[in-house]
């Protein structure tokens, strides 16, 4: 029965305002879900945000990238190139076939017919740097929005792991951008379905084998990727076709090697990095890899993962099994190199970004004005966390120390370009290490030996060539100089005692020092980090 | 020209004031440097190593483009009695003939020429109880393959005689004082030990250099400076050559006047010298152990050479230095040339030599006849220094191996031949590879060029119809 006169009228008014509220609160309901979702920012903001990425990246990889000369693989990998570029004054002392497939040698062999040299060579390598921070940015975006491929953009272009490598003539640089193109292209396949995106990603992936064969490993987790998304559907015939592809596409490197006959020098050098001795600890990438990717981005990464278990889809299903096989892959393998992990750099990137953009704090916070720029905050926080390191390793002082991956050498380019000048060709020099004499041989165009390189081909890498006997070469006037290098003696402190022995029976009169200054108790000093002896029977 | 015509007025002079006698114009013990002498070429350090016993068919006889062993060479066994055969040149190692130090004096020399025949190589060494066939053996490429890169990079002499046709005593002598060994009192050299017991006091090079104010010195392996023509009796064996090697030792005033015995130094000297860049203007290198006489490791001796050129190369002093790589005598080996005769004391048969310096021509084979003293002979044009005897006087100077209007030589060392880096590259790698990554490279470059089109048109596909 309905209310009669007054009474009825404020019924009315209640039904009305009961509505009103109830349709506030649906209209706020929907509000906030709307908010919830990604919101495309402006194309021109995006645009300039993507610019200011790229040029922090730019600064980063090419500031001062001549500062030091190359260290040995750098050394090695140009040697390579200039080899195949018919470099007179380098092919002597570098075959063209040595370890690794030949792509990036190749793409720098065009740098030096054109007249290149160090300086192009690593500008060649921050190239593909920085078309990886690109790809990681258009990654992002395809697996989950604009802001999350900005944010993890802009990671990647800031992360000492990523800016360190790509500074270098390392094969890693186009070796990760090309995985990271896989991935990209791998994750549009999924998206669609569409074939060709699939068949696109294998040819990504030969490209990457070419550029260093542990790219094999995207094969396993392409697999895995695909076991653990049953909503991903691939005819076999399609999977035929993209293997196909992928072969194809990589056959240039076993093909080169047939054609030059020299077949023995991939399995050698496979047979021997599979049963040779463990480099470091088991520890070495825990200790390292973290900290140059950086703890917060790594924590970001893990954390996106552990809030969005729930939400969990192939997405996270392709980025997890990129890093998680590389990561078993290196834990197992018994060469550890800092800078082979580097591939799942982009992927956690991704993960780290995804968690950052996807972070709802006017949920938690709602009444927090700064909720909404929390995010922005956070990443421009953890941005600077990375760009101080970096900037920091780039700018760092001269070091009588070296992790290999890490950067040029100290005074390497100097000595090498000393001995040039002032020791006669023709000469043979003894140095401590293989990696030394890679750089002797770079910049000295002189004949060197590693005295840690093993006479027995059980027990050193292929590539390099022993000295059998150095007693008897110094002896026989055979050798005629001995260098010794602070960072070789840091790592065997034995073989530094043994070189130094022989620069004392033989007479060793030092003709050639390079130093750094050190700074200890107030006093700075001067300290010898490349040592050149003559040396006489 | 001017040059020659200096030469030939200051040994003209040399005659006049001096006579032919060397012993005449001994300087007294107490000589001391007038002055400095300049240079006359670019040459300012001139190093001369003698090592022992071997001709240049014996090292050099199969070197491409030298006058070495004719084909069809084939020595009697016994040049009396032909039914005997012959024996043909052959390779060292490739049989069964042993290595021995073979009969290298006077009266062999002369059986071995058998008056300008060269028959008697194999039978004057059978007289002597060893392996005449030894004497028909040489050496190639893989055995001393640092001489013949040396050879094929510098100068080599193929007329290049021992200055007298005699053992080691008098072709050192000549190769230091133009003249073979002539003791001051009676009596002269054992034949077997080739040993002198008796002092000299004959002019030398050094004496000349001493008077002119160019530096000089003698750097002996080994050295000992107890062991000199006084005390040798009191040494065994091969230590007692050292006074054969350095007839400076036979010397009273070499021995006794310390301003010139300080310049008879061990070999270590040397290396110092290179190093602190006061290597003499003239020096000599006398061997002991690294000689290469046979029976001797001829590689150990290589080696000893190497490591002495290389120093050399090395120094400071390089821009500017010659070294001369020669032997003392033919040591018993065969050699195809008939050694013309000069005087009665030579020549002897050709022994190999080789000149190591910047402005040493490129890859020649110098045929002009010299002997040691052509050696006294550039020194003393090069100085200007008359010439110590007749010999030297009427000697060609060494001068034709350089070419001084060529820009020098860098400095670098010779590799062995054969022992070139194993890492050469060749055209075949280079374009494997190109013919293998190039065409990949161009086909991903056109796929993610041109292809971006196609890949834009599907992204847009992909919006409207997801």
């Amino acid at each position: 029965m309905k209310p009669e006169g007054t009474a009825r009228v404020e019924w009315l008014r209640a039904v009305v305002a009961a509505e009103l509220a109830e349709e506030e609160e649906r209209r706020h309901r929907l509000s906030r879900v709307v908010r919830s979702l990604p919101q495309p920012e402006p194309r021109v903001l995006v645009y300039l945000a993507l610019a200011g990425v790229i040029g922090a990246a730019t600064f980063l990889r090419t500031w001062q990238i001549n500062r030091f000369g190359f260290n040995s693989d750098e050394a090695v990998y140009a040697g390579q190139a200039a080899a195949l570029a018919n470099n007179a004054a380098l092919k002597p002392f570098f075959p063209v076939f040595r370890a690794h497939p030949l792509l990036f040698q190749t793409l720098l062999s065009l740098s030096y017919r054109l007249g290149g040299g160090d300086v192009a060579n690593r500008l060649i390598a921050a190239g593909f740097g920085l078309g990886t921070v690109v790809l990681v940015y258009l990654a992002g975006q395809l697996l989950y929005s604009r802001r999350a491929g900005l944010i993890a953009a802009l990671f990647l272009a800031v992360m000492p792991y990523h800016v360190l490598v790509t500074r270098q003539v390392l094969l890693d640089g186009p070796l990760v951008f090309f995985t990271t193109l896989a991935l990209y292209l791998v994750a549009r396949f999924a998206r669609t379905n569409d074939r060709f995106w699939l068949f696109a990603a294998s040819g990504a992936m030969g490209l990457a084998i070419l550029s260093k064969e542990t790219a094999v490993l995207l094969v396993p987790s392409v697999y895995v990727f695909l076991a653990l998304s049953p909503s991903i559907r691939v005819r076999t015939r399609d999977l035929a076709i993209a293997l196909g592809i992928l072969v194809l596409v990589a056959s240039p490197y076993p093909i080169a090697i047939m054609l030059a006959g020299r077949s023995n020098t991939g399995h050698s050098y496979l047979t021997w990095q599979l049963f040779r001795s463990p480099n470091h600890s088991v520890l070495f990438y825990l200790e390292t890899v973290p900290g140059a990717i950086g703890y917060l981005v790594c924590a970001a990464a893990a954390a996106g993962l552990w809030f969005h278990r729930r939400q969990a889809s192939w997405r996270e299903v392709l980025l997890a099994s990129w890093v998680l096989i590389h990561v078993v892959f290196f834990e197992l393998w018994p060469v550890k190199g800092f800078q082979y992990l580097l591939p799942i750099a982009p992927p956690i990137a991704i993960l780290a970004g995804h968690a950052i953009a996807s972070w709802k704090l006017e949920e938690t916070l709602p009444r927090l004005n700064l909720a909404a720029w929390l995010p922005a905050l956070t990443a421009g926080a953890i941005a600077v966390s990375l760009l101080i390191p970096a900037f920091s390793s780039i700018e760092a002082a001269p070091s009588g120390t070296f992790l290999a991956g890490t950067g040029g050498i100290p005074g390497g380019r100097e000595a090498g370009d000393w001995i040039d000048g002032n020791v006669p060709s023709g000469a043979t020099i003894l140095t401590l290490g293989p990696s030394m004499a890679n750089i002797v041989e770079f910049y000295g165009h002189r004949q060197a030996y590693g005295l840690s390189v093993s006479p027995n081909p059980l027990r050193r890498n292929p590539s390099y060539e022993a000295l059998p006997n150095p007693d008897l070469a110094l002896r026989t006037s055979r050798v005629q100089y001995i260098v010794w290098d602070s960072f070789s003696a840091s790592r065997s402190s034995f073989f530094s005692e043994a070189l130094m022995r022989y620069v004392r029976r033989y007479h060793g009169r030092e003709v050639h020092t390079e130093t750094i200054s050190e700074t200890a108790g107030g006093k700075t000093t001067r300290v010898p980090i490349i040592r050149i002896f003559e040396v006489r029977p | 020209m001017k040059r020659v015509i200096i030469a030939l007025l200051l040994s003209t002079a040399a005659v006049v004031t001096s006579g032919l006698s060397a012993q005449a114009a001994a300087p007294s013990p107490q000589a001391q440097p007038q002055q400095t002498q300049q240079a006359r070429t670019p040459i300012n350090h001139l190093v001369v190593l003698f090592q022992e016993n071997h001709t240049f068919d014996n090292y050099f006889g199969t070197f491409p483009g030298a006058d070495g062993i004719p084909a069809g060479t084939c020595v009697p066994v016994e040049p009396n009695a032909p039914s005997q055969g012959c024996i043909k040149p052959f390779h060292i190692g490739d049989n069964d003939v042993r290595l021995s130090d073979l009969d290298h004096s006077a009266s062999t020399f002369k059986r071995q020429l058998d008056g300008g025949k060269l028959d008697g190589f194999v039978s004057a060494l059978n007289l002597r109880n060893q392996d005449g066939r030894l004497a028909l053996g040489y050496y190639d490429q893989q055995d001393i393959p640092y001489y013949w890169a040396l050879a094929k990079q510098y100068v080599l002499f193929d007329r290049f005689f021992s200055s007298a046709s005699d053992g080691s005593l008098n072709n050192h002598f000549f190769a230091y004082t133009a003249a073979p060994f002539q003791p001051s009192k009676n009596g002269g050299t054992d034949e077997e030990s080739e040993t002198p017991h008796l002092p000299t006091d004959q002019l030398t090079i050094f004496d000349r250099l001493q008077a002119a104010g160019v530096s000089w010195k003698v750097y002996v392996q080994n050295y000992d400076p107890k062991l000199t023509y006084r005390t040798v009796q009191n040494y065994a064996g091969n230590r007692a050559s050292q006074i054969t090697w350095v007839p400076l030792l036979n010397i009273p005033r070499f021995i006794d006047d310390p301003a010139l015995a300080s310049h008879i130094v061990d070999i270590d000297q040397y290396d110092t010298d290179l190093a602190n860049g006061t290597l003499p203007a003239v020096a000599f290198l006398a061997p002991s152990g690294a000689s290469e006489h046979p029976p001797g490791n001829i590689k150990s001796g290589e080696r000893f050479v190497q490591g002495l050129i290389n120093a050399l190369i090395r120094s400071s002093a390089w821009p500017n230095s010659a070294f001369l790589l020669t032997y003392d005598d033919w040591g018993g080996w065969y050699d195809h040339v008939a050694p013309p005769a000069v005087d009665a004391n030579g020549y002897g048969f050709r022994v190999p030599a080789i000149l190591v310096s910047p402005y040493a021509r490129v890859g020649a084979i110098d045929h002009t006849q010299f002997d040691f003293t052509s050696i006294l002979r550039f020194i003393e044009d090069n100085y200007g220094l008359a010439p110590l005897t007749a010999r030297d006087a009427s000697a060609k100077s060494i001068d034709s191996a350089f070419d001084f209007n060529q820009t020098p030589r860098a400095a670098a060392f010779t590799a062995p031949l054969g022992a070139a880096p194993s890492t050469v590259n060749n055209v075949r790698k280079r374009r494997s590879v190109y013919w293998t990554y190039g065409p990949v490279l161009l086909i991903a470059v056109v796929l993610f060029g041109v292809g971006a089109f196609t890949v834009r048109r599907r992204v847009h596909l992909e919006r409207i119809d997801p």
